[in-house]
């Protein structure tokens, strides 16, 4: 056995004990940190692995959302076939934008602002059209048990979050191994060089981008079933599109681990930053000073370590 | 000369007092009451920043006053220790609030004054079944879904509508009824879209009829288009319902686009406040707004109302009604005498607490609502805040139609 499936064995072990011994509280932190790390992986696989930065990839995280929630609220489906309707929506979603934009030549920047272009119109959209119930948003009816995707118990959410960022983890772990992640890094690297090895990049792209799309809208739905409400700025707001590049960024786009040591990094700097105000008296009622903190670490992370914290861990090359 | 005492203790005799010590121990400690913990949830940062440190403000002078009149004195002079959390404007981080407060022992929470948030936040604190009194957040949502923990002083914007609309009936009316078509402008969210779906189907029932309803963006930076929207229109009214910055933004574009129309008239308009009437009151005179407001003939308001101006604050909703929650959880504490979840429920719910700086009577909660709860109409004038409905808390007549800018 390699060191690092033992580190990986050693690690999940760590995440399945670690909600018997937590309090509630870190168990919703440990949530929330498997939770961001799943969409971030959503993003990586395309913007780090595929290289097709997306500065709008809430807009499936919210088609998921609206999805399965819809389906559970208006046409009373369980959420637990509204789940998987949910990430076949988000993966069509994927598949028109990347046809659209691929077929029209968009890269780079263009097809970061084109993304960003479509998550607005979907917010918009989902503000306008009467069976979003516009701004008023969508509550799910609170009902506690398990066949409705409810949980009292914060454990079982947490075990699901934890499920969700394993299974991203072996999907990012397989794009390293198989032909397919080949051809997306070749593509990532140079994208006039590998159509001219043979791969068809727009095929390649545009199902990077409907896998990648699938798994967000599966986030979205896990977000509904977590919250139990949405309305178009918490399901197409801008922030839940950065969060998912800033935790890929800061951890290492296009790593299998980058999203989820983003996640655990960002999510325990915002968290100290935030107690700050509550545990040192002097600071009670400055709390934005929290953000500054948590703004400061940020650029930190990204000025010293340019490929994110992962970089700590490659090996440096011995100088002659 | 000092006369220098030396007192010797034998081992025996320490010893002795030692286990004196130790035994009284328990007493002292039951004589000074473990502090009840209550947490104050608002989004002190992100875009409605300013309104959740205002409601902080009450929460934190009311405990503060709370714990000088000494303390809740049916659990023997107890103390209110205030948790501080900061929802960020995330309806996530709400909860994470929630979650944190709960394991450090809270015996009710305050907060949170957006819907979406109050909505999570109230839902996660129903899994302990701990009381949850909001303090603001209008949306009729958050009492209508049978969470027995949650219980809001202040009236929601159905109240709201139902009283606005009555009252702009009355002050057309009296002015020979020369209003008679509106636009409504809204911000997008569920506080905005609810009250403006609600004026726009209730208008009619006073004559008025809705020409146009224009939602717009948290946060929006520009208002030329919909004013020149709304000046195309000629209404003779518009209603806006919406946060502080786009309500003042709006406000200034009609006032420099000179958008002359017989009343300005806003539904819980976030920005109407004293910051917007000093600051602007070209912009203000005469604008009508229906929302939460303190009661102008309480003394206690008054003095409070000076406490905060003299501490460089404004007087806004925020700080009263965050105030008189914190108020109303001590009450219920009293009367439960006992932090225990399921008494302070029960105690909160069967309460008939008179919020004295407030226009509402004793409360009465049905289904966590109080009903009692009422707003006021105000109108600026001449770079003050008069209120003008209801007539028994009333400091001045309604100037309608307005004077052209």
């Amino acid at each position: 056995m390699s060191r690092q499936a033992v580190l990986c064995a050693v690690g999940l072990g760590i995440a399945v004990i670690y909600p018997l011994l937590a309090p509630n509280y870190l168990i919703n932190i440990g949530m929330m940190v498997f939770f961001v790390a799943f969409i971030g992986q959503s993003w990586n696989i395309a913007g780090g692995f595929a290289g097709q930065t997306s500065f709008g990839h809430v807009v499936f995280f919210g088609t998921g959302a609206y999805t399965s929630t819809i389906l559970q609220v208006t046409y009373s489906w369980n959420p637990w076939l509204a789940w998987p309707a949910a990430m076949l929506a988000g993966g069509i979603v994927g598949w028109i934008i990347a046809f659209l934009s691929f077929r029209a030549g968009l890269r780079g920047s263009y097809f970061a602002l084109i993304t960003l272009a479509f998550a607005e119109v979907f917010r918009i959209l989902a503000n306008s059209v009467p069976f979003t119930r516009g701004g008023l948003g969508m509550l799910i009816k609170a009902d506690q048990r398990p066949i409705n995707f409810q949980f009292k118990d914060p454990i079982w959410i947490y075990y699901i979050a934890l499920v969700l960022c394993v299974i991203s983890l072996l999907i990012a772990w397989r794009l390293t191994r198989n032909r397919f992640g080949a051809r997306l890094v070749a593509i990532r690297e140079n994208e006039d060089a590998a159509r001219a090895l043979g791969i068809d990049v727009f095929a390649e792209k545009v199902k990077v981008l409907t896998l990648s799309g699938a798994m967000c809208a599966a986030g979205g739905t896990f977000y509904a079933q977590k919250y139990l409400y949405i309305d178009p700025s918490i399901a197409f707001g801008v922030d839940k599109s950065v969060e998912m590049l800033l935790v890929s960024m800061v951890g290492g786009a296009g790593t299998i681990f980058g999203p989820l040591i983003g996640s655990v990094a960002l999510t325990v700097i915002n968290e100290v930053t935030r107690g700050l105000a509550s545990v040192v008296p002097a600071l009670k009622n400055v709390q934005p000073l929290s953000l500054v903190v948590y703004g400061i670490m940020l650029v930190l992370i990204v000025a010293r370590l340019p490929d994110g914290l992962m970089g700590l861990f490659r090996r440096k090359p011995r100088h002659a | 000369m000092k006369k220098q005492v030396t007192i010797s203790v034998s081992r025996r005799g320490f010893v002795a007092g030692a286990l004196a010590g130790s035994l009284a121990a328990p007493s002292v400690l039951r004589a000074q009451s473990a502090a009840i913990k209550v947490g104050l949830i608002h989004p002190v940062t992100g875009f409605v920043a300013y309104n959740g440190q205002q409601g902080r403000l009450g929460g934190t002078m009311a405990i503060e006053d709370i714990n000088k009149a000494g303390g809740i004195k049916s659990m023997g002079g107890a103390k209110l220790e205030a948790l501080l959390g900061d929802s960020q404007s995330k309806v996530e981080v709400g909860v994470a609030e929630v979650e944190k407060m709960n394991e450090q022992g809270v015996a009710a929470y305050i907060g949170c004054f957006q819907s979406p948030v109050t909505i999570a936040a109230t839902q996660a604190a129903a899994k302990y079944n701990t009381p949850f009194l909001v303090d603001v957040a209008a949306s009729d949502v958050i009492v209508n879904r049978g969470l027995k923990n949650t219980f809001r002083l202040m009236p929601g914007f159905g109240v709201c509508v139902d009283d606005g609309i009555a009252n702009l009936g009355n002050i057309n009316k009296a002015a020979g009824s020369p209003a008679k078509t509106a636009v409504i402008v809204h911000e997008s969210g569920e506080f905005g879209t609810g009250t403006a779906k609600l004026l726009a189907s209730k208008l009619p029932s006073i004559g008025i009829e809705a020409k146009e309803v224009i939602a717009h963006d948290n946060p929006t930076r520009n208002f030329d288009n919909i004013a020149l929207r709304i000046r195309s229109i000629a209404p003779d009214i518009v209603m806006m319902s919406n946060y502080q910055n786009e309500y003042m933004l709006l406000a200034r574009t009609l006032f420099q686009q000179k958008v002359n129309v017989a009343g300005f008239y806003s539904i819980l308009g976030g920005g109407f406040n004293y910051k917007f009437v000093k600051e602007m009151p070209d912009v203000s005179q005469y604008m009508m707004d229906v929302n939460h407001w303190f009661n102008p003939k309480s003394e206690k308001a008054q003095a409070l109302k000076k406490r905060v101006e003299a501490g460089g604050a404004l007087f806004t909703f925020e700080v009263y009604l965050g105030y008189s929650t914190a108020m109303l959880l001590a009450d219920s504490l009293e009367r439960a005498g006992s932090a225990d979840k399921a008494k302070l429920t029960d105690a909160i719910a069967s309460s008939t607490f008179k919020a004295e700086l407030m226009p509402y009577g004793p409360t009465k909660f049905v289904n966590g609502q109080n009903q009692g709860a009422k707003p006021a109409v105000m109108q600026s004038i001449k770079g003050d805040i008069e209120v003008i409905a209801p007539e028994e808390f009333a400091s001045a007549k309604a100037v309608f139609p307005k004077p052209k800018f």
